[in-house]
């Protein structure tokens, strides 16, 4: 930290403005109540003042090392109150020089000065007292704002980390399945099997460099998963079916990237992989209020039993989602009549 | 000597047709059927009694290791999967070989001259493994649903809705939501595959779910019994007591 009184133009002014204040009404005083001449009133009022501005410019030096976190308030009190009374005598006195031999033949003048030193001294001790204070409150409130920007800094780290550990990975048995098909398409149907090599290529190569970005729009974040789940497709046949009713203003959304792709995961997961009837995954996007309502359902085996870990991608959204958006409840799901919903709402900003 | 009669189980066509294709060139071999999940698989074995089994794990309904639990005679198999985890567990189950998605034709042959060999010379199918396995530090992985044979019907329990568990003889009696059913398994396999955090072994022939449990009370001087929410009681030895109770507090 700097001298707070020096630190910049503005607090400068402020330090300087109290001082003309001050001096204007030290001058008055002595104009109005005590009865001296203008020049005399004027000399006395800006000498002293001066001599205590530029004093106290220095108090910030001694006092930011008496800290209260390093030393007893025994100390510190005991500290300050000498230094007081030093500064202040210093103070007086060389006021008390430099005026009695400026106005050497004013007799009246020179005994009210000798009579009011005492006066002076007392507010001299005063000025220190209240410099040394305000010099106070100007260090814990600076170290108070520090460590609330230390803390938000410190939040948001956390944050980060927290996102990337929850970010999307590919499971590579998807990819092992996919090759495998590919292997066997590569006999019966070489077209096919190309178009399915390039649909994953794209797939890896959104997904491994979409890992940095934290937003993307709706429309590319279901063009991914569609590559996906064609890739899926060309595997289960006949048993898997998507369908999709996107709503407007709907492909222009912003949405945390990769935070469909898991849901589609899971729909396949347990609805394709575990059932023998064919399974069809809609999606689903309208505008509701304040939000986006994203819609994700599937039809699932009802007597499949369930393995464990189920729900734990999910999970991971919801909490992905409230980081994000710093709102609870933006994920439902529900499992009902053999059929699995998940909802998102995405908040909309206006 | 007959052809080597071939089963291949998987879920997905394009995966079948892969070993369709690598099968078509060996002259000793026939193709009798395909199956595209666990049920079918049953079904097929018992009916076609094929000689080796192309086997694929990740299937819906039964996985193939639960479709294997469920057969009287186990053919020669080779799995065909794109999981590399399950690799210590099909040796378990004496697995002639593990072929990895996707796997080449001359990987394939290996495998598959190997089952050829074993099935043609008639080798006692003694898992050699057995020793070595035992010694393997695996993560004993959590069962997280159990598969038993009632007459004709495949019953699928989840763990979460067993009751307890209880010895008898060879086999155990599994007593859950859906009923009472009796499996050959022994005791020391569910103490060593359940979640330990659920599940209790309070006595030698018995072990409770602790969620079922209604209370524990003193039955006889020194000897506790626990009475389970579906109305039924277990018996609970000194140590079975000092567990349970610990949880309880």
């Amino acid at each position: 930290m700097i001298n707070p009184f020096v630190k910049n133009v503005k607090s400068f002014s402020v330090y300087l403005l109290s001082w003309i204040f001050i001096s204007l009404v030290h001058g008055s005083i002595l104009y109005f109540v005590i009865d001296l001449f203008p020049i005399v009133c004027i000399s006395d009022s800006v000498i002293y003042n001066f001599i205590f501005f530029t004093l106290g410019i220095s108090f910030w030096y001694s006092t930011k090392f008496i800290s209260f976190e390093a030393y007893s308030t025994v100390k510190i009190v005991t500290n300050h109150i000498t230094a007081a009374f030093f500064t202040s005598a210093v103070w007086v006195l060389l006021g008390y020089w430099i005026l009695t031999s400026l106005f050497a033949g004013d007799r009246i003048y020179l005994n009210f000065l000798f009579d009011s030193l005492v006066w002076r001294f007392f507010i001299g001790m005063l000025f220190y007292l209240i410099i040394v204070a305000v010099i106070y409150i100007i260090i814990y409130y600076g170290n108070f704002q520090e460590k609330v920007l230390r803390e938000a800094e410190l939040k948001a780290l956390v944050k980060e980390a927290e996102l990337k550990t929850l970010k999307y990975q590919i499971n590579p048995h998807f990819i092992f399945n996919a090759l495998n098909s590919i292997s066997a398409l590569t006999i019966t149907e070489p077209n096919l099997a190309r178009e399915m090599t390039i649909n994953l290529s794209s797939f890896l190569r959104k997904t491994l460099s979409s890992n940095e970005v934290q937003i993307n729009k709706l429309e590319e974040e279901l063009n991914n998963a569609k590559l996906y789940m064609g890739i899926e497709k060309i595997r289960f046949g006949d048993k898997f079916t998507y369908t999709e009713e996107i709503g407007e203003g709907c492909c222009e959304l912003e949405v945390p990237s990769m935070i469909l792709q898991p849901i589609f995961e899971n729909a396949i997961k347990h609805g394709v992989y575990e059932s023998i009837e064919p399974v069809n995954i809609h999606f689903n996007c309208e505008e509701q209020l304040d939000y986006m309502k994203i819609t994700i359902t599937n039809n699932y085996d009802e007597e499949s039993v369930p393995h464990k870990g189920e729900g734990i991608g999910i999970t991971n959204i919801q909490s992905r989602l409230r980081m994000i958006y710093n709102q609870d409840n933006l994920l439902k799901f529900s499992k009902n009549d053999g059929l699995f919903t998940v909802t998102i709402f995405i908040p909309l900003e206006n | 000597m007959g052809k080597t009669k071939v089963l291949i189980i998987d879920d997905e066509k394009l995966a079948r047709d892969i070993v369709k294709k690598y099968l078509e060139e060996n002259n000793n071999i026939e193709l009798i059927g395909e199956c595209s999940n666990g049920f079918e698989g049953i079904k097929c074995i018992n009916e076609l009694k094929p000689d080796l089994i192309f086997l694929d794990i990740q299937m819906p309904k039964l996985n193939g290791f639960e479709m294997l639990e469920l057969l009287e005679h186990q053919p020669e198999i080779i799995f065909t999967t794109a999981f590399d985890e399950y690799a210590i567990k099909a040796f378990e189950v004496n697995a002639t070989d593990y072929l990895l998605k996707p796997f080449p034709l001359n990987r394939f042959n290996e495998a598959l001259n190997k089952a050829v060999e074993k099935i043609t010379t008639n080798k006692a199918t003694t898992n050699i493994y057995s020793d070595l396995l035992s010694t393997v530090n695996q993560n004993k992985e959590s069962l997280d649903r159990v598969v038993v044979k009632t007459n004709q019907k495949i019953v699928i329990i989840a763990i979460d809705k067993i009751n307890y568990i209880e010895a008898q003889d060879d086999y155990v009696m599994i007593h859950s939501e859906l009923g009472k059913h009796l499996k050959k398994q022994t005791m020391k396999f569910y103490e060593e595959h359940l979640d330990t955090s659920t599940f209790f072994r309070v006595h030698r022939s018995y072990i409770v779910n602790i969620n079922s449990v209604k209370q524990m009370e003193l039955f006889e001087k020194e000897s506790y019994k626990i009475t389970m929410k579906d109305g039924s009681s277990v018996p609970v030895s000194r140590s079975g007591y000092s567990k349970i109770k610990e949880l309880l507090k």
